[in-house]
């Protein structure tokens, strides 16, 4: 535990709720979550003893200052009683590699040093987060004996690609639990399951960087704890270029997802079906800009992988696989179509690939890419004048089809080279 | 003249006595050293083939190109059992010369001192060759994986330069260790790349500065035109 955690928590014994703040140089929009999450504390746990924990990553832009400014006099027109308690804020640097993950590993030491019953954690850049955030992620674990929330958000119907074609899908048909949003960032946990996810040797890979909220999940499905969602709203981020983080996002996600696949394979192999998981919050439509998505540049990028990539591919694929997708590289930019069940097929075989180790992980994970960005185009061509609801149903269908296939999984996993 | 006859004759058969008396000892201990170096031969072997089973040797040389390079060359041993039969041969070597060195005949005697001196520079030499190709393999499969998720045309022209030069280098690096045409190796390299730096030097800043400004400007048009054609969607 870092020293000037130790520091700042003097004097703080026993703590009821805690809240963790991830950040990196997000000194323009972490006032605003800070704010909404002291709000929160303030007007939905009045009685609780509350701490807010920021686990920086060495910010140079002054974030650790915008969250030391902020006050509980701030939001005094919104709270109907003064809270019983005061609202400690401890600004910590954390330790080990450069990641996501390791800031919530300082934030579950944190946890267990105070003994939370309640945790919750949410993005330093978000624009949209208001003070009902903490309501919803906490009260399912303070009030009714939850375990772990999931985030459901409104989301633009093209926003969340990894999640909506490979991490929902494939969590959903492997460990049989329907969580809409296993990597939405924010999240609630009971200190319990802070504790266990400490006693796991994980912060020296992809897990202690953009792996860890698919590693939370699945752990708490897998380990049996009472997992949940609630539904929060609409989702902003603060504005930057997402192809700008898309090589590591999706390299460390899918790599993390594909490792957890062999630690629970006795698990997964036994999941037949799916079921809903209880779900908190007020379901309503929200009001999203629109986004451009420039799907000319993805099937380019798809295939220049077809041309260049197929004898790497080809280790991890059936030749039949392989010769479809030459197929559709042939494919005009007008009929260009990626199919459902090639996608799952493509997930399984790469998943069964890295299990075995046939090819080198990281460039199987990095060869990916290219497959991925067809894939997206492809459903953002399909779904150009659909609604939400109807790009919802889309991703039912693909679920389902993850699901109808994973014989082909456990065949193809269970293969000998 | 009996006499001297059977003397010289005694003393014939008694220098020969005493040089096959002399030359027994180390006969026996040639042939002590062949059996105990042929049994430590094949026990290194197995216990070699065990140790890179149990590491999984042969499914890391599958990921690394190595089992496809040797089936490319018309090798059907798996990756392990050629690497255990090669030491089961270096053995057999060092036994046998070994083995000639016990018979203390002088002709052998300076060719076995060099070829001791020798050895390290061999082994060492074989080790560059086969480090230097799994770098290679592995630095242009990078390089290609790289340059098409950045979307370079060329990606294929990319992954395979980097590949043979990492090749050429560890081929020049083991020739030199061998201490085979030194000079003309190093001359050779240093003519090859420095002529490639010249040309490309040339061919930019003065034959081709049309050309060489032209690229730039198309270079320079594309990343503006890219940064307006940015995607906007979160792909998390």
């Amino acid at each position: 535990m870092e020293k000037s955690f130790k520091i700042q928590s003097e004097g703080i014994k026993e703590v009821d709720i805690l809240v963790g703040i991830p950040s990196y140089n997000n000194s323009r929009t972490i006032g605003h979550v800070v704010r909404a999450v002291m709000a929160g504390l303030a007007k939905y746990f009045p009685k609780a003893k509350t701490v807010l924990v920021n686990s920086d990553g060495g910010s140079t832009d002054g974030t650790r200052d915008e969250v030391k400014k902020v006050g509980i006099e701030d939001f005094k027109m919104i709270l109907t009683s003064h809270p019983g308690h005061p609202i400690h804020k401890i600004v910590t640097p954390y330790h080990g590699i450069p990641g996501k993950g390791s800031a919530f590993r300082t934030i579950f030491e944190a946890a267990k040093l105070l003994n939370v019953k309640a945790c919750a954690v949410v993005d330093s850049d978000l624009r949209s987060i208001t003070p009902e955030w903490m309501e919803l992620l906490l009260r399912p674990i303070y009030e009714e004996g939850f375990d772990y929330v999931a985030p459901l958000y409104g989301r633009h119907k093209f926003d969340g690609t990894i999640t909506n074609s490979i991490v929902y899908p494939i969590t959903r048909a492997l460990y049989g639990k329907r969580i809409r949003q296993p990597i939405g960032g924010d999240f609630g946990f009971s200190g319990k399951l802070a504790t266990f996810y400490l006693t796991k040797d994980v912060w020296e890979t992809d897990v202690a960087r953009f792996g860890i909220d698919i590693w939370m999940t699945t752990l708490a499905i897998a380990e049996g704890y009472k997992v949940c969602q609630s539904y929060l709203g609409a989702k902003i981020h603060d504005a930057k270029d997402p192809g700008e983080d898309l090589g590591p996002m999706f390299t460390q996600v899918v790599s993390s997802v594909f490792s957890l696949m062999g630690n629970y394979q006795h698990l997964w192999k036994e999941v037949r079906e799916s079921q809903t998981v209880s779900t908190f919050g007020f379901h309503y439509e929200v009001g999203l800009e629109p986004v451009s998505v420039n799907v000319e540049r993805m099937i380019r990028n798809f295939r220049l992988g077809v041309k260049d990539l197929m004898e790497i591919w080809r280790k991890a694929l059936p030749s039949e696989t392989a010769l479809w997708l030459e197929s559709i590289g042939r494919l005009s930019d007008e009929s260009f179509s990626f199919p459902q069940d090639l996608w799952a097929r493509i997930i399984y075989d790469f998943a069964s690939a890295y299990h075995k180790g046939s090819v080198h992980r990281e460039h199987l994970l990095k060869s990916m890419i290219p497959l991925y960005l067809g894939r997206v185009a492809s459903f953002v061509m399909e779904n150009q004048e659909s609604t939400a609801g109807e790009v919802e149903a889309k991703i039912e269908s693909l679920c389902r089809v993850f699901e109808e296939m994973k014989p082909y999984l456990i065949e193809r996993w269970e293969q000998e080279k | 003249m009996g006499e001297v006859w059977r003397v010289a004759i005694s003393d014939s058969f008694d220098k020969f006595l005493g040089k096959v008396i002399t030359f027994l000892p180390n006969l026996l201990a040639m042939i002590t050293i062949l059996i105990i170096g042929f049994l430590i031969a094949w026990i290194v072997k197995k216990l070699i083939f065990r140790f890179l089973k149990a590491i999984q040797f042969d499914k890391v040389s599958e990921r690394w190109g190595l089992v496809e390079v040797l089936s490319k060359g018309g090798l059907t041993y798996s990756p392990a059992s050629l690497l255990s039969r090669f030491f089961y041969w270096v053995i057999v070597l060092i036994t046998l010369i070994m083995g000639i060195n016990a018979l203390d005949v002088p002709a052998t005697q300076n060719f076995i001192a060099q070829f001791f001196n020798y050895l390290p520079h061999l082994f060492a030499a074989i080790l560059i060759l086969i480090v230097g190709y799994l770098i290679a393999i592995f630095l242009g499969q990078a390089a290609l994986i790289a340059a098409v998720n950045a979307q370079m045309e060329s990606a294929r022209l990319l992954g395979r330069s980097v590949r043979w030069f990492i090749i050429i280098l560890s081929l020049t690096m083991a020739l030199y260790h061998l201490g085979i045409a030194e000079k003309v190796i190093i001359a050779a390299f240093t003519i090859i790349f420095g002529g490639i730096v010249l040309a490309l030097s040339i061919a930019f800043g003065w034959g081709g500065r049309e050309l060489a400004k032209d690229f730039l400007e198309r270079l320079y048009r594309k990343k503006e035109k890219g940064e307006r054609d940015q995607d906007h969607i979160s792909h998390i």
